[in-house]
């Protein structure tokens, strides 16, 4: 009886999320990868306010079949409770003639199983997606490896035509997925043939010193946080930074 | 034989439970337990675990990787900012961790300061790393504050660090921003580490404000923070915590961590991930009724003024109340028992004598350390009739009986 409940509930919010999101066209910025989406994901939020953009973002395990729904349309989860669902199904379709639905969406998906991001990627098309990482975290639910970067490679063929793909260059998993896209592919990370390329790195007692070059500029930025993916983080805020200011179809 | 555990003692805490586990009608204010249980949204998270077949094996030393990316994100929430990578450990509840700090950061013989009243089994880790603790006396007079004068003096070639619980055990005092700075000036000036133990930072009443050292990024590499799921969850029984502080000392504290238990529990870094994914609604909700439960001890203390006198607790589920020196010499005179030594109140007696008494167990002052004489432990972690039926005994006893 649970699992049927669950099927027609996962049914119905995925049936009205992809109306919401027809009618009302946010562009959709997609956060993938074993680790560090969440800062990822405040980083953009961050961003596309100083942009005065309006922007909902998925709370953090927000991210799988029914979360994900739910954080679009900004509704809350039942959890295991039949009553406190009843409100959120009766709420789901007003979501449909919202006025001021938010102009950026910025979601973190997971992927536990196999297929789990073919489930999600047919709710949400991306305008960018971003993959952060990948590592044998949540391999438990994969038969190998290959089945697990699969996952995100899907999400890069899914991404729009015309649309950004952002990969990490340090990962050579992730690297590899930006081969042969039809979309625009920019890459961060450390090593030489970056996009945005992290040169240097320097702790100290606030924070870090990063120096950034992108774009022909070079950057120096003191950050305070602590620890690698944080650089990343910084990053891949500057390229979404300069899509923001120099590429009018994502605005 | 036995050199390194003859001077470590089994928790005087325990040790009363076990009396009080005599008596059948016994109601024990003594452990520090929480009554609730552990909210539903955590075992759920643990049972998907069991299900996918991901505990069984070790994790990596310092812990997962995803529950400590989520504890960094948990600490940036309180404005303290480390990397999950390098400087976070999770560990088999607070006390592993306490362990594992000590014992890295420590040469034997060396002195460890410790403001007492304050948590029993400091003592016994220090004991066990052969360094000597060195008690600093808590003022009473100024809501069981710290006076910084009597760490100056305390402090020798010898010190290492100091150590304390704030908000504390078992007094319930919450150390001003003001009282830690001047801690922190003088860790600085003389080269010690400050090892914080906040286990009790979300029991915080009246909105009085918290602080904490690891805020402070000039104090990263000299602050250690320890923190429990145990109390902010409900989850005593699951053994797990974290510390975190610089990256030069969360290397050297993993080694020891690493020789004491490989690992936490996999099953419980999951429940941790439950606890951190959770709202925080369910730590709100303990909270509001731990403060209901203060509220009402006070209250029921208030009516045995010729008995205790109390602070009342900032935080925590404990209460400290001083036991009246009039009162036991009248009680040791009309029932022909001893409760005082050395012109003070003997509090492990008194507690024994309560027991029989009352059944109702406390744990004695002098558990906590010297400063505690003549003080008893009640913890409101109980549920409000289990304090109000301890209560009616006292009160029945002291009022009506004496």
């Amino acid at each position: 009886m649970r699992v049927i409940l669950k099927t027609l509930l996962k049914n119905y919010l995925k049936i009205i999320t992809k109306m919401v999101l027809f009618v009302h066209r946010p562009t959709v910025i997609a956060i993938a990868g074993s680790t560090n989406k969440n800062f990822v994901k405040q980083e953009i939020k961050k961003i596309l306010r100083e942009f005065n953009f309006s922007t909902r973002v998925n709370p953090k395990n927000f991210n799988t079949e029914i979360g994900l729904p739910l954080a679009i349309l900004y509704l809350p989860s039942g959890y295991n409770e039949y009553q406190k669902w009843l409100p959120v199904i009766f709420k789901a379709p007003l979501k449909l003639f919202q006025k001021k639905f938010p102009k950026f969406l910025v979601l973190s998906l997971g992927t536990s199983d196999e297929g789990d991001m073919k489930y999600l990627l047919s709710i949400v098309k991306p305008d960018i997606s971003i993959i952060t990482d990948i590592t044998q975290r949540y391999k438990e639910g994969f038969s190998d490896m290959n089945r697990l970067v699969n996952e995100y490679e899907l999400l890069a063929q899914k991404t729009k035509k015309g649309g950004l793909i952002i990969l990490n260059s340090d990962n050579y998993r992730v690297k590899e997925i930006g081969k042969n896209k039809e979309q625009r592919v920019l890459y961060y990370g450390f090593k030489e043939e970056s996009d945005a390329r992290i040169e240097k790195t320097e702790k100290n007692e606030k924070g870090q010193k990063i120096i950034l070059r992108h774009q022909g500029e070079k950057r120096e930025e003191q950050i305070y946080r602590f620890g690698k993916h944080h650089s990343y983080v910084l990053a891949i805020g500057h390229i979404i930074k300069k899509e923001l200011k120099n590429n009018a179809e994502i605005r | 034989m036995f050199e390194r555990t003859k001077n470590i003692k089994l928790s005087t805490i325990k040790e009363i439970e076990l009396k009080a586990a005599q008596y059948p009608d016994a109601i024990s204010l003594a452990q520090g337990i929480p009554d609730f249980d552990t909210p539903e949204f955590i075992k759920r998270r643990v049972e998907r675990a069991l299900k996918r077949g991901v505990v069984a094996k070790y994790s990596l030393s310092p812990g997962l990787p995803e529950l400590r990316e989520l504890i960094e994100e948990s600490l940036a929430k309180d404005k303290m900012y480390y990397d999950w990578e390098k400087e976070v450990l999770v560990t088999a509840g607070s006390i592993e961790g306490i362990t594992a700090t000590i014992m890295a950061i420590t040469n034997p013989g060396d002195e460890v300061i410790i403001p007492e009243p304050t948590y029993t089994s400091y003592r016994e880790v220090i004991n066990l790393a052969a360094c000597k603790p060195i008690f600093v006396p808590l003022d009473e007079e100024r809501g069981w504050g710290f006076n910084i004068e009597e760490y100056k003096k305390a402090i020798t070639k010898n010190t290492k660090a100091i150590f304390y619980c704030n908000p504390n055990n078992p007094t319930g005092t919450i150390y001003s921003k003001e009282q830690l700075m001047e801690l922190a000036d003088l860790a600085k000036k003389n080269k010690l580490f400050l090892i914080s133990d906040e286990v009790y930072k979300d029991f915080i009443y009246d909105q009085k404000s918290f602080f904490s050292l690891a805020q402070i990024p000039e104090l990263r590499d000299r602050v250690i923070r320890i923190f429990s799921f145990s109390k902010a969850f409900a989850m005593t029984g699951w053994r797990i915590g974290y510390l975190h502080s610089d990256e030069k000392n969360i290397k050297e504290i993993t080694k020891i961590h690493d020789s004491l238990v490989t690992c936490a529990p996999v099953i419980s870094q999951y429940a941790a991930m439950g606890a951190l994914e959770i709202e925080q609604e369910k730590v709100l909700e303990f909270c509001q009724k731990y403060k209901q439960r203060r509220d009402l001890i006070c209250l029921r203390l208030e009516k045995l003024k010729h008995v205790f006198q109390f602070v009342t607790p900032d935080s925590a589920y404990y209460i400290f109340p001083k036991i009246s020196l009039k009162l036991a010499k009248k009680i040791e005179k009309e029932k022909n028992i001893n409760l005082t030594k050395e012109g003070g109140v003997d509090s492990w007696k008194f507690a024994l004598w309560l027991l029989e008494e009352t059944q109702v167990a406390t744990v004695p002052g002098v558990a906590f350390g010297p400063n505690g004489e003549g003080h008893i432990r009640m913890s409101f972690g109980r549920k409000e009739e289990d304090i109000n039926q301890a209560f009616d005994r006292l009160e029945n006893l002291f009022n009506f009986q004496l």
